[in-house]
């Protein structure tokens, strides 16, 4: 498709953002991001563990051709914790991008909206690309698109649940109202979720256990691959009216 | 020296940022670095002198969504 997913300015080649924890080992990772065709990776950032340097340097596994770094502030439950682990990842030299990441409910890791809010205006502000991880809120993410973010990426549903699109009104709402892209982000389970949020007008997902977890990880990532050019397709073709009573489809005689 | 790196007590003889994290066998281009809060850039690892009882955090990417 000729159609692209840009953002910032940069056009990017696949619409789906791979996350890179979780998978059963270096080897399937790297043929599930092949098969996916993903060009967005996401990372998290943690201290080193000093007993065994080397076992969780991820950046040792990743293999290929190059990929743009989305590095997360995944563990911070302040605007101030998400500021400095930002500032990390971008002193990395590996990217000036950073998906905000800020919950304080270990149980749901739903996002804190207040801090997302502060953090994305300050690293914005600061010359970051933010994409902040939001809850599906389209007052919420219209301000995170005031607030400078490159684009606004709303959960389907809570983080690892697979429970797809909880509320798809909204999402529907948010990709209507914002000129930034909107990104889905977290919730989703398998392709027809991914489809899903394409067809409510998302530009791309962003996914991570829903691959890293399937039973297949490498044959799922290949599924969201063609699960995104058909939501999109989908979209840009346009859906019929939904009616009560049928409307034959074979000229009656 | 000793020194609190990511939390824990260490005592290393080293004078430089640089040989802190040479002395780990980190590959210098996957870390980052803090001392006392402020981070310090790899370009300026060798030329940062390391002083008794600072907290130095290394940090590098992992695997996440």
């Amino acid at each position: 498709m000729g159609d692209k997913l840009t953002i910032a300015g940069i056009q990017l080649s696949s619409r789906l953002f791979l996350g890179t924890g979780r998978y059963p080992n270096p080897y399937i990772q790297n043929q599930a991001i092949e098969a996916s065709e993903a060009e967005v990776l996401t990372f998290a950032i943690r201290r080193v563990n000093l007993n065994e340097p080397g076992e969780d340097a991820i950046l040792q596994h990743i293999e290929g051709k190059s990929f743009r770094y989305l590095p997360n502030t995944s563990g911070a439950t302040t605007a101030e914790e998400a500021i400095r682990i930002a500032r990390l990842a971008k002193a990395s030299g590996l990217s000036d991008w950073i998906k905000v990441e800020i919950s304080n409910n270990e149980k749901t890791l739903m996002p804190d909206p207040i801090e997302t809010l502060k953090a994305t205006e300050v690293l914005a502000n600061e010359g970051f690309i933010v994409l902040p991880y939001t809850s599906d809120d389209p007052g919420l993410c219209y301000k995170l698109q005031e607030a400078g973010a490159a684009a606004v990426m709303p959960g389907g549903s809570p983080i690892g649940t697979g429970l797809g699109i909880l509320n798809p009104y909204n999402i529907e709402m948010i990709t209507e109202q914002l000129t930034v892209p909107v990104i889905v982000d977290a919730g989703l389970g398998n392709a027809s979720d991914v489809t899903k949020a394409m067809e409510l007008g998302a530009e791309g997902v962003l996914l991570n256990t829903a691959i890293a977890k399937a039973r297949n990880p490498v044959k799922m990532a290949e599924a969201v691959k063609y699960a995104i050019y058909a939501g999109r397709l989908s979209y840009l073709a346009g859906r019929i009216p939904k009616k009560k009573y049928a409307t034959a489809s074979s000229p009656i005689l | 020296m000793n020194l609190l790196i990511n939390g824990e007590p260490y005592h290393l003889e080293v004078t430089t940022l640089k040989e802190v994290v040479s002395s780990f066998g980190l590959q210098e281009g996957l870390v980052v670095t803090e001392i006392d809060g402020t981070i310090i850039d790899r370009s300026k690892w060798a030329n940062t002198n390391v002083e008794e009882g600072m907290k130095i955090e290394l940090v590098h990417f992992v695997g996440g969504g």
